[in-house]
């Protein structure tokens, strides 16, 4: 139990890191460090506030919140943060798919058609991607480890388990 | 005759037996959840995010979905063309009235109340308002927006609110009709009159947030950052200037559910007629009397009168008249209108700012008189004096940076 539990600390070390990273990276880009990359199927265009400065900084909360929850993983709270920084990582991303799915719906404004043709709504969808796309699936493995384990956490009720209840 | 009060124990011991169950409580992964999103820590970025989700969803659908994807294409190359061939003498008074110029190759520009007008509510506001009004019943029925509120509650009490005051604030983004009757969930007269105001003034509704993301994509961002650094010094200076008291709020915080489905399709039906029975009637009549004032000279007169505060006070150009006095009928109307009006990207700014504080909408309007007509002339009043100095101020900052 305790070889998993660290297995997948590391796990979420890793990811967190790689997170709070990818965040910078896109806020760092957007300000004017680099004009732009794409390597492979990653790419931060960083030509607009509201994607790369806000939503950089979402992704890089993202990672803060992973790395925070990363000590006693076993624990409920700290799970719950490793989960918070995970959904985090998923508002970015169901974001930028929602976008492509938008765009790739209508046939564009030169065409003559209203829809597009099955393979341009699919175009719509290859790479590049950029990183909060690549990291999803990452983030779906910490979800699905975390919904389905058990917590001892059985106690009788008391105020304390409700800090929003006045 | 009546039972003694062991009997009544008895009574009320046979009925906790049968319906109060005991056990122990299991803390689950969603109460964390829920705990950490009211904690500032954890609950800020939380809440940016969530902003952030709101936004792109809004821009994706009503912009690149809708309006640019389908009901542009829909008016500009099937409806107006055929309109134009089909209305009858383009020199007479109704074609310009009901169709606009016939020289026009857009809805936006023809202004007719059957070109721009239908245009603006249906391909334009409507899909705006209905992924607005989605998302907000998402947010309410998931229990988001109580959390919200208790993670608003420390800032909104500097400009003399609470937490709840975030309930109309988001509503006043998608209308500002409803919102002022939700301002009524607030204790005091005093809190009441400054979410009115503030409202009115800095808040601006989903249909002109639809039009604003169509014809100024790249500078709605600045306009936001504007109007809420506006709300935030003015609300401070009307807590310090308007008398009574700010109590605290008790709220008791809801589990995080899965919206029921059922309740959001029905939220959603009738919010949107709400909307749609108030708006598409404005929106015709509005382009139909605005383009009544244009043919009887009225505009040109007060564009006039107007001219060295607009030119000289404000910075902008004095043909901005014309929108301001469309927006009193519908603010989102009036941003269309500024569309076709040459200026500096600045000067753009600006205008839209002005738009957007300078008058409630008439439908506000009423429903601010329904809520009593000494706060609604105190509150334009406030308005009157925001909009010069806000105004001004504005102006003065593109000065001081060298783009006014």
């Amino acid at each position: 139990m305790n070889k998993n539990v660290s297995v997948f600390s590391l796990f979420i070390g890793l990811l967190g890191l790689a997170t709070l990273a990818s965040g910078l990276a896109d806020i760092l880009v957007w300000a004017g460090a680099d004009p732009g990359f794409s390597i492979g199927i990653l790419e931060i265009a960083g030509d607009d506030f509201f994607r790369w400065a806000w939503g950089g900084a979402i992704v890089a909360f993202g990672g803060l919140f992973m790395l925070a929850g990363l000590k006693n993983t076993d624990d409920l709270q700290q799970s719950a943060t490793v989960l918070l920084g995970a959904a985090m990582v998923w508002i970015i991303a169901g974001t930028d798919i929602f976008a492509r799915f938008c765009e790739s719906v209508p046939a564009g404004e030169e065409a003559p058609e209203f829809f597009n043709s099955l393979s341009g709504f699919l175009a719509g969808f290859a790479p590049p991607y950029p990183p909060a796309i690549l990291l999803l699936p990452f983030t779906l493995v910490v979800a699905y480890v975390l919904f389905t384990r058990r917590f001892d956490e059985a106690e009788p009720p008391s105020t304390a388990d409700f800090p929003n209840r006045l | 005759m009546g039972l003694t009060a062991d009997e009544r124990w008895d009574i009320i011991d046979a009925i906790t037996q049968r319906t109060v169950g005991t056990g122990t409580y299991r803390r689950t992964l969603g109460d964390a959840l829920g705990d950490l999103t009211i904690q500032p820590l954890t609950g800020i970025p939380v809440a940016l995010g969530v902003l952030y989700a709101f936004w792109s969803i809004f821009g994706s659908f009503a912009g690149s979905l809708v309006t640019d994807g389908f009901m542009v294409k829909l008016f500009d190359s099937s409806w107006l063309p055929w309109l134009q061939a089909a209305w009858p003498n383009p020199d007479s008074i109704l074609y310009y009235l009901f169709v606009g110029d016939p020289a026009a190759d857009n809805c936006f520009e023809a202004f007719g109340a059957l070109t721009s007008g239908l245009f603006v509510a249906i391909g334009v506001v409507l899909p705006a308002v209905l992924i607005f009004y989605l998302m907000m019943t998402v947010l309410e029925d998931s229990g988001y927006l109580p959390r919200l509120a208790v993670l608003m509650d420390t800032v909104l009490h500097k400009i003399g609110l609470h937490g709840y005051a975030i309930v109309p604030a988001i509503l006043g983004l998608g209308c500002n009709v409803p919102a002022v009757t939700a301002t009524r969930i607030l204790e005091t007269r005093k809190q009441r009159f400054i979410m009115m105001s503030l409202l009115a003034i800095f808040i601006p509704c989903g249909a002109q947030l639809g039009v604003m993301l169509e014809v100024i994509p790249e500078t709605v961002g600045l306009v936001m950052l504007y109007l809420i650094i506006g709300f935030g010094i003015f609300g401070f200076v009307l807590d310090r200037l308007i008398p009574g008291s700010n109590p605290e709020i008790l709220i008791d915080v809801p589990p995080y559910r899965w919206p029921a489905w059922e309740n959001v399709t029905r939220k959603l039906w009738s919010r949107t007629k709400g909307f749609l029975k108030e708006a598409v009637p404005f929106v015709l009549l509005g382009v139909l009397i605005v383009n009544v004032l244009y043919l009887t000279g009225v505009i040109a007169a007060l564009a006039d009168l107007f001219a060295p505060l607009f030119v000289t006070w404000f910075g902008v150009p004095k043909e901005t008249v014309g929108p301001l006095v469309a927006g009193f009928l519908r603010k989102d109307l009036a941003v269309a209108q500024l569309s076709t009006i040459a200026m500096t990207p600045y000067q753009m700014i600006t205008s839209v700012v002005l738009v957007s504080i300078y008058f409630p909408c008439v439908a506000t309007f009423v429903v601010m008189l329904r809520e009593g007509w000494r706060e609604l002339l105190a509150a334009i009043a406030v308005l009157i004096a925001v909009v010069f100095i806000y105004g001004g101020l504005i102006h003065a900052i593109g000065i001081l940076m060298g783009v006014a």
